[in-house]
């Protein structure tokens, strides 16, 4: 059976930038429907390190990224505060930089527009008594830390209120082309097990590193080479700043704080498919031996997990290929309207970019689309909070804790990691009906701490199941699924405690539970 | 301080061997970083539940698992150091009721509601052998977060006992008193109070029906936990049953209990707080052993020493971030996956080359030093830092501890028999 939906933008790629772009072109007015092939921000958006930058990463090398950065910064600060926690960050020379780089650093900030002030080393160390007692300058920055799930979720929820329809598990299997335009997109509905013809004025494929693969469907090329990146949590907030290397790139410069852990990331190797992005070993050890020139002992804290991302990068000539017939011209990210590249209308591709300037990406997209349909719209993105962010609050780590202990003591706690009640749980599959465990993580965290779900993973399921939202095979399906998803992430740091840790966990699931032969 | 016997870990394996060796009239310490594993386990003696395929009688399947598995630490005891050490285990045990044979395994509801092989359970489980074809109520209570009784029950439903399917049906009882969270220790306190019982009572038997027994959490009490199970089968009528889940668990730590007021009995001594950090060796062997007490480092000297440290989870093997193995009490070889040879597979509940890993012994249960001879002559091992087992996969975690504990005493006591003649 196939259903049939009609909108008038299509928006293919549910990350920061498809979001995004949904929440802009809702606001301005357009019919919307998003699909992505899995849950909302589980591509390269739910895997990368949480960082919002404030310029300073680019303000050497990259000047005009630098200012995008510093102004979006700005702005998100203002319209999506909740997902937001306002760490502020530093950039240390550690004995292993070059100070001349402290003085370009230093200068080239304004230029960019990045706000920086030199502090004193005992300053800096009176911030951060963790970090390296040997670095040589300090400056600090306006970086902060993001949870990119929320910022994803309250762009979608606004595109709802605005009338968009969402489509999680929704793979796109064909574009439909009707002579030289692209005329919708055919969906396959994973959870209802059903196909989903969407026709639609234009489709905006923001598919990020996956956006190749999209525009192939429509014999269109999008010159987006996956880049992967390679993160490390540990199970303690190390540093309650953002901590930069100050030198113009390396590998695991950055250590961010995001919620109760700290991670360090990253590297970038390119790879051929953005979903064969397995972690070595040897990049775990890089990162843990990098991070600790910033904040000594790093290496030797409970590593909790593992993740990489796939940056969507754009190399410049298919940059400037872009930017040629483009009006929304970047540095970081371009638009590509296919009409004047491939003769192909009625498809628009976003590429390259960062999470710090999705906002600008969806506004630069939007733009284009406008154009394409010859109608003008202005973007309001700038100025309108996300749900969630009207009250103009930063997340900050202890409010959790206490909205917590208020809701006590008739809540039951699921998990003790991450302060997880069984009410919490149970509003929030009430919201994503056939909702998976992961997805639940990513909404409430549960299963994020040191025990990585061993003990709230058979709770949640036994407890869907009890309020109806699983049946019986689906809740051990669900919960076999989560442990196995766990242990991909787990896997490449299985040593010292958190190997103690996951003994522990095998123990409950094979010993306790014996789940391999409950029957399914 | 001084010992005739040290024995370092109290877990089901160190208590085993210190009980048995204070019986034997040895001056006995066992220390223990914390009350051992017990309080993780199900408090069922788990002896052989699959091989991968599942076993019905532990004692006939041993000699062909032996044969398959040679390097596996039954082959220290064998059948008949199985059979002493779990008769010896079920008198020593006496005030806990543990019933079962070695020749058939019991089918026991997991708190998932999965039927988990075991040999012997507690008294307090005795009723969960469930007869084909019966049905029983699995009863939860609300703000206990560790048995929900209807995916238990449900699934439960599916499994079978022999020729036919178990009728479960689920209840949910309101706890007496507050609502909100209640931890599974709360649960056991307040239970001893028969007011509470009574009224849990009231509530449960007008939906028992035609139920043959009930299956409840475990948390029917502590200390008094036989006379809680004995009323509340008198006050619902049927036979009661608890159903083990989540650590802590209060089976495993009735058991840790148990095995403390035995040792203490036969004139050993129970140090806790206590981790074993590394021994001095002598020309006799190890001369001793140092061990933390609260900031200070005590080195205790004694004629022989058991190490029972456990596996991984209980920090008696590490794993260095650049994959070394490692037994950091007496620096032991640890057999393991071979180097380059990733430890861990894809599939999460498959088994992995790391599963398998601990010390190599002698026949004697006496570990291997570096140079594939015993280190020394009046060191021994026992459970789980042992290698070869892969006890949650075989369920056979309680029968490996039981065996190698029992045996390292047994070695212990004949040397000092030969030593004496």
């Amino acid at each position: 059976m196939t259903e049939a939906l009609e909108c008038q933008l299509l928006v293919i790629g549910g990350g920061s930038t498809g979001a995004g772009v949904a929440w802009d072109a809702a606001l301005r007015g357009f019919q919307v429907i998003l699909a992505d092939r899995g849950d909302l921000a589980t591509g390269t958006t739910g895997r990368f390190h949480g960082l919002l930058h404030s310029g300073g990463r680019y303000a050497v090398r990259d000047p005009g990224g630098a200012r995008e950065c510093a102004r979006e910064n700005v702005i998100l600060r203002r319209v999506a505060t909740e997902a937001i926690e306002d760490t502020g960050g530093l950039f240390v020379t550690t004995p292993l930089d070059d100070l001349e780089y402290a003085d370009r650093f230093l200068a080239a900030c304004p230029e960019a527009e990045v706000i920086v002030e030199e502090i004193s080393i005992a300053e800096a160390l009176r911030r951060e008594p963790r970090l390296n007692p040997r670095i040589r300058r300090a400056f600090a920055v306006a970086d902060g830390s993001i949870d990119s799930w929320k910022l994803v979720w309250g762009c979608a929820r606004g595109a709802e209120e605005h009338g968009a329809k969402i489509l999680p598990y929704h793979p796109v299997t064909a574009l439909v082309r009707e002579g030289d335009r692209v005329v919708g997109a055919r969906l396959h509905d994973l959870r209802g097990e059903r196909d989903v013809e969407v026709r639609a004025e234009c489709v905006i494929n923001a598919a990020g590193a996956w956006s190749g693969q999209i525009a192939r469907m429509a014999g269109c090329e999008v010159g987006v080479r996956p880049g992967k990146g390679v993160m490390v949590a540990v199970n303690h907030r190390l540093a309650d700043s953002v901590v930069n290397r100050c030198h113009l790139t390396g590998d695991g410069d950055i250590v961010v704080p995001s919620h109760s852990v700290s991670v360090i990331g990253t590297t970038d190797t390119p790879v051929e498919d953005p979903d064969d992005i397995e972690v070595t070993p040897a990049e775990v050890a890089l990162m843990l031996e990098a991070a600790d020139a910033l904040l000594p002992g790093f290496s030797r804290s409970r590593a909790l997990r593992v993740w990489s991302g796939a940056r969507p990068l754009l190399p410049k000539t298919a940059a400037a290929a872009g930017a040629a017939d483009d009006r929304a011209v970047s540095r970081s990210h371009s638009v590509l309207r296919h009409r004047e590249r491939d003769g192909v209308a009625g498809l628009v591709s976003i590429a390259g970019g960062k999470l710090t300037t999705f906002r600008l990406m969806a506004q630069d997209t939007v733009d284009a689309v406008c154009a394409e349909l010859g109608t003008e719209r202005p973007c309001r993105t700038a100025e309108t909070p996300l749900p969630g962010s009207t009250g103009a609050n930063y997340y900050r780590l202890p409010d959790h804790q206490r909205e917590f202990e208020q809701g006590r003591p008739d809540n039951p706690i699921i998990c003790e990691c991450e302060l997880v009640s069984e009410a919490d749980l149970l509003e929030a599959a009430e919201r994503n009906p056939q909702v998976q465990i992961d997805d639940l993580r990513r909404v409430l965290r549960v299963g994020m701490g040191p025990c990585q779900g061993g003990f709230c993973a058979f709770r949640t399921a036994a407890i869907l199941h009890g309020h109806g939202e699983y049946e019986r095979a689906e809740a051990n399906a669900a919960l076999r699924a989560f442990v196995q998803e766990r242990w991909k992430g787990q896997r490449p740091v299985l040593w010292g405690q958190q190997l103690r840790q996951a003994r522990l966990d095998a123990w409950i699931f094979q010993g306790v539970l014996d789940l391999e032969h409950v029957p399914s | 301080m001084i010992a005739d016997a040290l024995v370092i870990g109290a877990g089901t394996a160190g208590l085993t061997a210190g009980i048995r060796l204070a019986q034997g009239g040895l001056r006995v310490t066992v220390v223990g970083t914390g009350e051992g594993c017990l309080p993780l386990a199900s408090g069922t003696v788990d002896v052989l539940g699959y091989t991968p395929d599942p076993v019905p009688s532990p004692l006939a399947a041993l000699p062909a698992f032996l044969a398959a598995n040679p390097d596996h630490p039954y082959r220290l005891a064998g059948t008949g150091g199985l059979e002493q050490s779990v008769a010896w285990f079920v008198k020593t045990a006496e005030p806990l009721g543990y019933r079962g044979e070695l020749a058939r395994n019991r089918w026991v509801p997991t708190v998932l509601g999965g039927l988990r092989p075991t040999a012997l359970v507690p008294a307090s489980m005795a009723a969960a052998d469930l007869p084909a074809g019966g049905e029983v109520v699995i009863a939860g209570i609300r703000g206990f977060r560790d048995l929900h009784p209807a995916l238990l029950a449900a699934n439960l439903s599916q499994a079978t006992s022999g020729a036919a399917a178990i009728q479960a049906r689920a209840v949910e009882l309101d706890w007496p008193g507050s609502a909100g969270d209640l931890p599974a220790f709360r649960l056991a306190r307040r239970l001893e109070d028969e007011e509470i019982r009574r009224r849990l009572a009231a509530q449960l038997r007008p939906r028992l029906g035609g139920a043959a027994a009930v299956g409840m959490p475990a948390v029917l009490g502590r200390e008094r936990a036989a006379e809680v199970h004995a009323d509340l089968e008198r006050r619902l009528g049927i036979p009661v049953f608890e159903i083990p889940g989540l650590p802590p668990s209060l089976p495993g730590l009735r058991l840790f209990d148990c095995l403390r007021r035995a040792l203490r009995a036969a004139g050993g001594r129970l140090v806790l707080g206590s981790t074993a950090v590394g021994a001095t060796l002598g020309k006799g062997g190890v001369d001793s052993v140092t061990i933390t007490q609260a900031s200070r480092r005590v080195d205790v000297r004694a004629g022989f020493f058991v190490l029972a440290t456990g596996g991984f989870p209980t920090g008696g093997v590490v794993r260095e971030p650049d994959g070394e193995l490692r037994e950091p009490v007496f620096g032991l070889p640890v057999r393991g996956p071979a180097a380059g040879e990733e430890p861990f597979g894809d599939e999460y509940l498959a088994e992995h080359p790391l599963d398998r890993a601990g010390i190599g012994s002698d026949a004697e249960g006496r570990p291997l030093g570096a140079g594939g001879a015993p280190l020394a002559s009046n060191l021994y091992a026992a459970g789980a830092v042992l290698a070869g087992g892969v006890p949650w996969r075989e369920k056979s975690g309680e029968g490996i501890c039981l065996t190698t504990g029992w045996h390292a005493a047994e070695a212990i006591l004949g040397s000092r028999r030969e030593d004496a003649a």
